[in-house]
């Protein structure tokens, strides 16, 4: 039997050719662009923030497929969650993730954003990261090396080019109420009641 | 001379200035990934971030002065270009005939000051750090390079752009003849780019790219496209006054590149300089360097 | 001559100290009651030259309903440290804080109040430190079952395997390599002996 993320992983990376939600020739263009563009907001939660740096310095190289860092959350396309997330870590990366414009992606690195990791009995790491943010491509490993990063940003390539429905961004804010609802259960309750950019995206 | 001469030769100028200015800054990062032994992303790459950007949403409002200030950036360097002359053998039906270097000079500022208030708006800290460190630096940018176009200006006994061109065209470039104010218009040139001793405006390691730090999506892709036009009408201010501007395309793209070549140079060799380093030295060498020039005219 | 050797006897001389347990050369445990702590570390920190707070840390006694309290000192000169315990009630008792002598208890008592539930009096702020808005038990007290919390609070995803026995599933891979290599290895002499027919 296959274990649970890699059925997980096995959706994410599914070829879906045929599920492409918007065609024509302008969608592909701006696909294209977003595919090829990817500016990255590196969050060193745990032990991962190691392996960013070697992936996008010299020896990995990141910048040849257009991936490269970006110094704000307002500017990212893409949040690393670097692995494992503790409480506290985890309001902050809410916080950052409802801050960046979409369309944004999520990559989680390392098996303690998959199931716990080596964390899988502390009282206070999250287990799942799915169910608090929406993950787009999971990097498994205890660490990932710079190359399994490297193949998981080629992997949400693909998927930003196939535009498979719904990316993670639309699913979040499709079921806030869900993921506000888990949020809250390690939170506690003082965590904002709505979707940060509810204010900015009201009017249209 | 129809106003649509005009216009048709200033869209192509501006067209040029576009296509020129994404695949420099593409060059400027594969040729600085080759320095460091990278392969580098594709020379088309600034012009996909951009695009990307484009195409994207924006996560932030602070009001309508916010977002004037990409707005008033692109304006002041789309209105450089425009007022530079491009090439000698468009003199008649372009607008450059209407500015003179005041104006230039003038219109290059502008857009950083108008930058700045829309940060201010956003009050975001590091925005407004980068917004002074700017402010800072231009002091020291600015003083070398006025005291060059000081000294140009009065051997052509003109602040006529094409003046000055004419004044080349005759007694050769002021580059060979003057090569003091050269030099230290140069420093203050490569400042003006933003490349390496001198970018301490948009640091992205201390300042998280100071008064970008608050603009997202389209208003930051609007800033990255200004900034290829701007950086090339840069280019050209440079090519105008000092190498005698340029009669074919050809010898544009040759001259223009060979400048921004040597600012890709200077960027990779030096690491950035502290803001007050930077104003210091701007302020001691180059400047000894053009007064003297000037007392040598 | 060594410090803390002759520490112990101006110690037990002026103080009633319960213990004085010289563990190595350059480390020894002082153990007293909890009255008298504060005099004990006046008199260490100005006459006998133990300026460094390192750390405090708790070990809670859960069988004999204690806490014990442990300062750990460094020497102003000398390379050697010193740690000063003292007992308190499990619940209940609190602890004057030591932030009037060291600013950097702060943090370290911030974080034993987070961990174990200890009140330091006259302490600036206790608010939580690397826990957020944390309503259950203090986590490193001992009647804390992580396990139980983590069940209660998380759900893992299905298909992870735990307490798997490491040495036996070692045993199992090895001889599976073993099997395998031999049926190789007999697989090749079977094909050489035909290669030889041949
Ligand atoms: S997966 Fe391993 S390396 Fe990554 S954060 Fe967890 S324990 Fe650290």
């Amino acid at each position: 039997m296959k274990e649970g993320f890699l059925i997980e992983q096995e959706r994410l990376e599914h070829e879906a050719a045929a599920s492409l939600k918007s065609s024509g020739l302008i969608n592909d263009i701006i696909r294209y662009f977003r595919k090829k563009s990817i500016f990255v907001l590196a969050y060193g939660t745990g032990c991962g923030a190691i392996e960013m740096p070697p992936t996008f310095t010299s020896r990995y190289d990141a910048e040849r497929f257009g991936i490269r860092g970006a110094a704000t959350p307002r500017q990212a396309d893409v949040i690393v969650v670097s692995g494992y997330l503790s409480f506290k870590t985890l309001r902050r990366i809410i916080h950052t993730y409802e801050q960046m414009a979409s369309p944004k992606y999520v990559i989680a690195l390392g098996s303690c954003t998959i199931n716990g990791g080596m964390y899988w009995d502390s009282y206070n790491t999250i287990k799942q990261l799915d169910k608090y943010i929406p993950v787009d491509m999971y990097a498994n490993g205890c660490m990932p090396r710079p190359e399994a990063l490297l193949e998981a940003f080629i992997a949400l390539q693909k998927k930003i080019e196939n535009d498979e429905e719904p990316s993670g961004w639309e699913r979040y804010l499709e079921n806030i109420e869900w993921y506000r609802q888990n949020q809250r259960a390690v939170l506690g309750e003082d965590i904002k009641p709505a979707y940060e950019a509810d204010w900015y995206t009201e009017g249209r | 001379m129809t106003i649509l001469t005009i216009m048709g030769q200033g869209m192509a100028v501006l067209l040029f200035a576009y296509v020129a200015g994404m695949l420099y800054y593409g060059l400027y990062r594969n040729i600085t990934a080759r320095f460091q032994k990278r392969i580098g992303p594709p020379v088309l790459q600034t012009f996909y971030d951009s695009m990307k950007l484009l195409f994207k949403d924006e996560a932030t409002a602070f009001g309508w002065m916010f977002y004037l200030g990409p707005v008033i950036m692109a304006t002041g360097s789309v209105l450089t270009l425009l007022l530079l002359p491009f090439l000698r053998v468009w003199h008649e039906g372009s607008l450059s005939v209407y500015g003179d270097l005041f104006v230039i000079l003038y219109l290059m500022v502008m857009g950083p000051l108008g930058n700045a208030l829309a940060v201010g708006v956003s009050g975001n800290p590091f925005g407004v750090m980068g917004v002074t460190r700017g402010l800072t630096r231009l002091m020291g940018l600015e003083l070398p390079f006025y005291i060059a176009v000081i000294g140009v200006m009065s051997v052509a006994q003109s602040s006529d752009i094409w003046h000055i061109i004419a004044w080349q065209q005759i007694h050769g470039i002021n580059m060979i003849h003057y090569p003091l104010l050269f030099i230290a218009a140069l420093f203050s040139f490569v400042g003006f780019m933003g490349s390496s001793p001198f970018d301490v405006v948009a640091a992205p390691q201390e300042v998280y790219s100071g008064p970008r730090s608050e603009f997202s999506g389209k208003f930051l892709g609007l800033l990255m496209s200004q900034n290829a036009i701007f950086g090339f009408a840069k280019l050209l201010l440079m090519v105008d006054l000092f190498w005698g501007g340029a009669d074919s395309i050809v010898e544009l793209i040759l001259k223009t590149f060979t400048l921004f070549l040597v600012t890709i140079v200077i960027g990779v060799v030096y690491g950035r300089f502290k803001v007050h380093q930077a104003v210091d030295f701007l302020v001691k060498f180059p400047t000894l360097l053009g007064v003297v020039g000037l007392l040598l005219l | 001559m060594n410090i803390l050797a002759s520490l112990q006897p101006q110690l037990c001389d002026k103080f009633e100290t319960q213990a004085f347990d010289l563990k190595r050369d350059d480390l020894a445990q002082v153990i007293v009651e909890k009255k008298i702590w504060r005099a004990v570390m006046d008199y260490l920190k100005e006459e006998a030259g133990f300026v460094t707070l390192l750390t405090i840390t708790c070990t809670d006694w859960i069988e004999e309903e204690r806490f014990e309290l442990n300062y750990i000192f460094a020497h102003e000169t000398k390379r050697c440290d010193l740690m000063l315990s003292f007992s308190i009630a499990r619940d209940g008792e609190s602890v004057q804080t030591l932030t009037d002598r060291w600013p950097q208890a702060e943090v370290m008592e911030r974080d034993l109040h987070e961990m174990f539930g200890i009140v330091f009096e006259g302490h600036p702020n206790l608010a939580s430190f690397a826990l957020e808005n944390w309503h259950h038990t203090p986590p490193l007290r001992r009647e804390f079952d992580t396990l139980a919390f983590v069940n209660e609070h998380f759900e893992f995803r299905k298909g992870r395997e735990e307490n798997v026995d490491v040495k036996a599933e070692a045993k199992r891979l090895r001889a599976l390599k073993k099997a395998k290599a031999q049926a190789e290895a007999e697989a090749k002499k079977e094909k050489g002996a035909d290669d030889a027919d041949e």
